[in-house]
């Protein structure tokens, strides 16, 4: 018998539909993936099964979860399945735990007040949820002590204990590295085990490869195609899945390499550290004109570090950085993971280009055949950055740098917010500006994929390739 | 190291006072109808005031060292022991005020921030913008007026008894109350709208047992913190309460003492506020270090 | 031109509560600055047998206890406080935006000093401190000038300091910087964008503060003399006439609760 069961719920705002009509079941032990982009409509799904949809939003159709028939334009009668029969894994699982509180408390009182345990049943079970997890010693921490893959596992213990058998998980894997990201499809599926029932909701496609089961493709509050996960991603129908697909870095077709131009910048013996911390020496590189530089590694390895002491923003600890011949004194540019933060916020965004255009002395129909290339609707400019899409801001950025003349770009991060078939089209334009203006990149990414299909050279400043565990090895050389 | 601050800062001030110190100290003493220039002069000689200053400045900040605050010039009392008397009727009308407010805020803030946009956050809104409007001293003044003249329920003025307390510290508490009602109301809005509150309901807890577990310690973090920057605010509040409900306090002796030049009194009142306000932030501090143990770390 | 026309950004709109503060504030200003224009009259000129009298023609708001008009004293009082605010204000504004700049971009010791200079003033009651300048500078309307603009540039200073430390750090600055941008631009653009809106609200608060400072010295007996119209002093002198002239005592009360509406609607919430 299927563990949840939802017949033709869709979602209305007012007179648009958001949702249109959509049936799926959760089986025991096998995950059922609902993937999407942005706007697709996979949470406003998941808020309907829940029922927890915004104010003004109305969902309609059955929900059905064990014995329990609900409306879904009923949403208090959900309630009461919380915790019992559906147990939600948040978002944020850091930000998700009670700051102020003890991981065991967290969960035992999901035990007592939820299950009906008394107090020191309730303490013992939520010990043994943690040591279950690997996390014996972690009982008298603060949310604040805990990693954040601690806190994953200390939540999904939470939300469990209530007596959940279903799991439903939004987008967990938002903002995490791909070492963490596996780590959490284990966890997941480790938890859901042979009676449980797993829902994903997401827009990463790794994450989706790596859990299996079934698959919902969603776009524009629509299905677009459904089976199992192996069978979709081994042959999609779709166009539209296609395209998704094809803008997995994974599959990529590797760019060829263009022959090297004039040394930008180098750099020898480098050694990098951020309030007062270590993040690695011996760095000895040379970027070519035209050249892409990868650069990967997990969070906090330095990855960013690295671009801000080529760009002069950060005094190197030891080591030389040397600059080719330069064209003018602002040639070294970057674009930024959030590009929001990365414009004056109250300026439209026209104002900020012709600011630039004046500091750099160019000509306005130079702002116009830039538009055209970067495929941008000039009615854009009127706007101001936080009004249009992270996509579009990225290539009015990349529009501002080039406005003047750069030989270098540091590009730290600028897709990890966008979704896949945004960040496939802006890191093509990034890596064609390269070879057809000429101007040198350094890719930052935590992606490994992204940067081995999208680089000239790759420097991993990952565990594997950490240069300053071998203290005495040679030098990390780069382009030399 | 705040206290020597306040101490030469009030110090040098002091000394720069227009005005013949001497003439005016006399006139504290004797009352302005009896001082002559031989009243003045007998002053002056008695307490150095043709000294340099410099001498006198590290002379007090010495007997400071031994909590030796000096003598009023005015009444020739040890100011210890004046101080001590002032500040026992000024810190309990402090405290009554303050958990008064404490009554009177924090609950209906937290009901309002439960429901931001609700009738209750509309109404609280409009009120406690209101009374921030109002000056502490009018709404003393409404209250008298009400109450005390009107009604004839309470007293006006007076010091001793408990009913004495509630006009006062009604007046100061309301005050309080809009501000920390807002503060209650701002916090418990937003954890409403964390992650972990969502999360709270998700586990399968009740409005109300989320509430208590989650909501009411939250809230108490910014609200205990924000009780220490209130403290000057209250200060303030108590002097002009003290003068107007003629409260035989710190505030109205430091108002004397100001306008009757007697520099060791005041030095030593903006040194006991002084050290009050260390004391305060500090006891809150170690508050707030029990309750979070993001601040402990 | 080409596609740059669209460079131009629209006005923000007042919010509603902010538009009722601005219209509170706008009508006490007109009986203040017109009344005695259309209704000429001198304030400190005293008839006593007109003592306590109700509204004439020539006294709208009746007379005090002195049979002076409390029309016209109300529009004198009305203009004394909220322009010694004012400039204190003005006072507070500008140098706590140039230090709280200076120290923002400096640092160093200057930074450090200012601080504590800023936080040992934040431990002191800001009424003792205007007590204390009020004896120390000669003249009652100068001693609030100097003790308001001492009390309040504290605040201002702290403002600008933060935001502007803040900004400084952000990658929109980092940005500026490495296109070429100089600190004038990055000011005007980046930092005073962010500050401007704080520092009307600060402006709005630190008025409403000065003027309620004033009004409350001044109903204790130690702020301005009599016979000068001053709202506080107006008001303690008519509390004990309340029974037989509630209008002379009302209208002041009034006019002070409108006008401090009207700031602190203006001023609007802390977040903006």
């Amino acid at each position: 018998m299927s563990l949840l069961k939802a017949e033709d719920i869709t979602v209305r705002d007012g007179p648009a539909t958001l949702l249109e009509p959509l049936s799926l079941r959760l089986e025991p032990g096998e995950p059922l993936v609902i993937l999407g982009e942005t706007g697709s409509g996979k949470s406003l799904m998941a808020q309907a099964i829940m029922g927890t949809l915004p104010p003004g939003l109305e969902a309609k159709g059955q929900v059905g979860v064990g014995k329990h028939m609900l409306n879904a334009a009923a949403p208090q009668r959900f309630r009461g399945l919380w915790g019992r029969e559906i147990g939600v894994l948040p978002q944020e699982p850091w930000l998700s735990l009670d700051p102020l509180m003890q991981a065991r408390s967290q969960i035992a009182e999901a035990h007592r007040l939820v299950r009906g345990l008394d107090r020191p049943n309730a303490t013992t079970r939520a010990e043994a949820d943690l040591a279950a997890l690997g996390l014996a010693g972690a009982a008298n921490k603060y949310p604040h002590e805990l990693s954040g893959g601690m806190a994953q596992r200390v939540a999904i213990a939470a939300a469990r204990a209530g007596g959940a058998r279903i799991v439903i998980a939004d987008e967990p894997t938002k903002g995490l590295d791909a070492a963490r990201r596996d780590d959490v499809a284990r966890l997941l599926l480790s938890e859901m085990g042979q009676i449980g029932g797993l829902l994903i909701i997401t827009h990463d496609l790794a994450l989706a490869r790596m859990v299996g089961g079934r698959m919902i493709v969603l776009r524009s509050g629509k299905i677009v195609e459904q089976g199992t996960t192996n069978q979709i991603f081994a042959a999609p129908q779709h166009p539209y899945t296609k395209e998704l697909l094809a803008a997995d870095p994974e599959n990529w077709t590797p760019r060829q390499r263009a022959g090297s131009g004039q040394t930008v910048v180098s750099t020898s013996g480098l050694a990098v550290e951020r309030a007062g911390q270590h993040l690695f020496s011996k760095i000895t590189l040379d970027i070519h004109a035209g050249e892409v530089l990868g650069v990967t590694g997990p969070s906090g390895c330095g990855k960013s570090s690295l671009g801000d002491a080529l760009l002069g923003l950060l005094k190197p600890a030891a080591g030389t950085i040397t600059r080719g011949s330069e064209k003018h004194a602002f040639a070294f540019q970057k674009l930024y993971q959030d590009p929001v933060a990365a414009f004056p916020r109250k300026r439209t965004l026209g104002r900020t280009i012709y600011d630039t255009l004046t500091l750099s002395g160019g000509r306005p129909n130079e702002v116009d055949a830039l538009l055209a290339r970067l495929g941008l609707d000039p009615r854009l400019l009127a706007r101001r950055p936080d009004a249009v899409s992270g996509g579009e801001l990225q290539r009015v950025s990349l529009l501002r740098v080039l406005l003047r003349n750069p030989s270098f770009i540091v590009a730290d991060e600028p897709t990890s917010r966008l979704d896949p078939i945004t960040q496939a089209q802006v890191i093509s334009l990034l890596t064609e500006i390269a070879a057809q203006d000429d101007v040198a990149v350094m890719l930052v990414s935590h992606d490994a994929a992204l940067i081995r299909n999208t680089s000239d050279e790759v420097l991993d400043l990952g565990p594997h390739g950490v240069p300053d565990t071998f203290e005495n090895a040679t030098d990390v050389r780069v382009g030399t | 190291m705040v206290a020597v601050l306040i101490g030469t800062a009030t110090f040098v001030m002091m000394r720069s006072l227009p005005g013949d110190a001497a003439w005016r100290i006399a006139a504290g003493r004797y009352g302005y109808d009896n001082v002559d220039a031989a009243a003045a002069d007998a002053v002056r000689a008695e307490l150095g005031l043709d000294g340099p200053a410099l001498p006198a400045l590290l002379q007090w900040l010495g007997d400071l060292a031994r909590f030796d605050f000096g003598n009023s010039l005015v009444t020739g009392q040890p100011i210890v022991d004046e101080i001590a008397h002032q500040l026992g009727a000024s810190a309990s009308l402090a405290l009554v005020a303050v958990l008064l407010s404490l009554l009177i805020g924090p609950p209906l803030g937290i009901l309002a921030g439960l429901r931001p946009g609700g009738l209750l956050d509309r109404v609280l809104l409009v009120v406690s913008t209101g009374i921030k409007a109002i000056p502490q001293f009018l709404l003393a003044l409404v209250l008298i007026v009400v109450l005390a003249v009107q009604l004839r329920w309470l007293p006006a003025a007076g010091h001793g008894e408990a009913r004495h307390f509630i006009l006062p510290s009604l007046t100061l508490a309301l005050g309080l109350a809009a501000v920390n009602a807002r503060i209650a109301r701002d916090a418990m809005a937003r954890i409403a709208d964390m992650p972990f509150w969502r999360f709270a309901k998700w586990k399968g807890l009740s409005e109300r047992q989320t509430l208590m577990r989650h909501g009411l310690r939250n809230v108490s973090v910014p609200l205990i913190t924000y009780l220490g920057l209130q403290f000057v605010t209250l200060v303030e509040g108590v002097i002009i309460m003290e003068s107007i409900f003629g409260w035989p306090g710190i505030g109205h002796a430091l108002v004397h003492a100001i306008f009757s030049r007697d520099v060791p009194m005041v030095q030593g009142t903006a040194l006991v506020l002084g050290l009050g306000f260390v004391m305060v932030n500090a006891l809150i501090d170690v508050a707030v270090r029990r309750l979070d143990p993001r601040v402990a770390a | 031109m080409s596609t740059l026309d669209f460079a131009t950004a629209p006005q923000a709109q007042l919010s509603p509560s902010r538009m009722i503060g601005v219209v509170l504030i706008m009508s006490v200003a007109a009986v203040s600055l017109l009344g005695p224009l259309i209704l000429p009259g001198d304030p400190l000129a005293q008839s006593l047998t007109k003592a306590l009298a109700g509204p004439e023609v020539g006294a709208p708001l009746g007379y005090d206890h002195l049979g002076r008009s409390v029309f016209h004293r109300l529009a004198d009082a009305l203009r004394l406080s909220p322009v010694i605010a004012l400039a204190a204000v003005m006072m507070a504004c500008a140098a706590g935006l140039i230090l709280g700049t200076l120290t923002a971009t400096k640092g160093g010791w200057i930074d450090k000093g200012l601080v504590m200079l800023a936080d040992a003033l934040l431990a002191l009651p800001g009424l003792l401190l205007i007590l204390i300048v009020l004896a120390m500078v000669p003249g009652t309307v100068v001693g609030f000038w100097a003790g308001l603009s001492l009390v309040l540039w504290v605040e201002f200073f702290r403002l600008t300091r933060a935001a502007t430390r803040e900004t400084l750090a952000s990658p929109a600055v980092q940005a500026s910087r490495l296109l070429g941008f100089g600190p004038v631009y990055i000011f005007r653009v980046d930092i005073w964008p962010e500050i401007a809106p704080m520092m009307l609200t600060a402006a709005a608060f630190g008025t409403a503060t000065a003027i309620m400072a004033i009004a409350a010295l001044g109903f204790v007996h130690v702020g301005m003399r009599a016979p000068t119209p001053e709202l506080g002093l107006m008001m303690v002198e008519l509390l004990p006439y309340w029974r037989e002239a509630p209008l002379a005592l009302l209208s002041p009360v009034i006019a002070t609760f409108a006008l401090l509406l009207g700031l602190t609607l203006l001023a609007g919430s802390r977040e903006t």
